[in-house]
């Protein structure tokens, strides 16, 4: 039994952070190897043992959360904290990207003829396929509010169907992307371009699988009856998530494939 | 009106969970006693035999049995309350972390090496 006098959560001694330090050193130093050597082991170590910690830090947390009720109100306003603060690290992360593009785009060297797009990149249609990726992370956005009021309300069903559909759309989208990737007239070694072209919209595909896999494993909680209508939070972090995903690819669709074409 | 109440319920979360008793909803019409909004788990909140089978849509409710095995008090970290799989996995990950540092180590002392050219 527990006794402590305060409703803050003083946490199990944990090996995942280690771990966690480790798997950084080696996939970091895996990358160094595999450019100088053309061997992956070190890497792919280092991959396998970030999912490993991943998997048991987040399954820990669950089981403290959910299982043994450490997420008192004063603990979750902190959870809550550190999500937004998070959030806000990754914006200032695209942020970055973004001003490699507009320092690019907005005075064109004379190496790139002095226009943008510059002298032979043959631009996507932005009116093609990223309009209907922009619909269909909208309606995404759309979907997962539906699933936050279908949990809040009780009705499992919906929130069920509605969590499904939205982790439906995010990979319509990411198949979509690859899609254009492919069929692209132009590739990453095409000048700056190329560069920001498919730094920033592949970072930005990267965050919607990850998002896409936080709704996945809040889908597969919800089955579980882990949420209840008042304590969700979980959820709403990986709806956060999503919403900022969603948002950084408004601003992507209208400075890179609009603005910039 | 919903977006307020909303962001008012976001803001103020802690503040009325700090209520001793049950979250009370007011603003009812006249004559309506006020209640509590309890936690729903499910639609339904029948007690019947039909209802329990209505209730567990897509997998049973397990909440409360893996409540009672990570609850247990023997002073074990809660990374390994499941023993047997928890256990293989801790193990699994620690061998791969030690086992990766010495490698890394190694590769990296190689790669240190001027290339005799």
């Amino acid at each position: 039994m527990a006794h402590q006098a305060h409703a803050y959560h003083m946490v199990d001694p944990s090996p995942w952070p280690l771990t966690g330090a480790v798997a950084a050193l080696l996939m970091t130093s895996g990358l160094a190897i595999w450019m100088h050597f053309h061997t992956m082991t070190l890497m792919t170590l280092g991959m396998i043992l970030l999912l490993l910690t991943m998997y048991q830090w987040w399954r820990d947390i669950i089981r403290e959360g959910t299982f043994q009720g450490h997420h008192t109100p004063p603990v979750q306003k902190g959870l809550r904290y550190g999500m937004i603060l998070f959030i806000t690290s990754e914006v200032f992360f695209f942020l970055g990207f973004f001003w490699a593009f507009y320092h690019s785009s907005l005075a064109p060297t004379p190496e790139l003829g002095g226009c943008w797009p510059p002298t032979g990149i043959t631009t996507l249609d932005p009116f093609e396929v990223p309009l209907l990726n922009t619909a269909v992370l909208l309606a995404s956005g759309v979907t997962v509010t539906w699933a936050h009021h279908s949990i809040m309300e009780g009705l499992r069903k919906q929130a069920i169907q509605s969590l499904a559909l939205t982790i439906l759309l995010g990979f319509y989208f990411t198949f979509l992307q690859g899609m254009e990737y492919y069929e692209a007239p132009f590739t990453i070694a095409d000048g700056v371009y190329g560069s920001t072209f498919f730094v920033a919209t592949g970072f930005h595909g990267l965050h919607v699988i990850i998002g896409s896999t936080f709704l996945a494993v809040c889908l597969l909680r919800q089955v579980q009856y882990h949420f209840t209508s008042e304590h969700h939070f979980g959820f709403e972090a990986a709806a956060w998530y999503w919403h900022f995903v969603d948002v950084v690819w408004l601003f992507l669709y209208i400075s890179i494939y609009w603005w910039g074409s | 009106m919903k977006a307020q109440k909303q962001l008012f319920r976001f803001m103020n979360y802690q503040n009325r969970r700090q209520h001793s008793g049950p979250v009370v909803i007011t603003g009812l019409r006249p004559g309506v006693p006020p209640v509590s909004s309890p936690a729903i788990f499910v639609t339904s909140t029948k007690l019947g035999c039909e209802a329990g089978r209505q209730m567990e849509y897509l997998a049973a409710i397990r909440v409360p049995a893996m409540r009672r095995l990570i609850q247990v008090s023997d002073g074990v970290s809660v990374h390994l309350k499941k023993d047997l799989i928890d256990k293989l996995l801790y193990r699994t990950t620690m061998g791969l972390r030690v086992g990766g540092v010495v490698y890394c180590l190694v590769a990296l002392y190689v790669a240190a090496q001027p290339s005799n050219k």
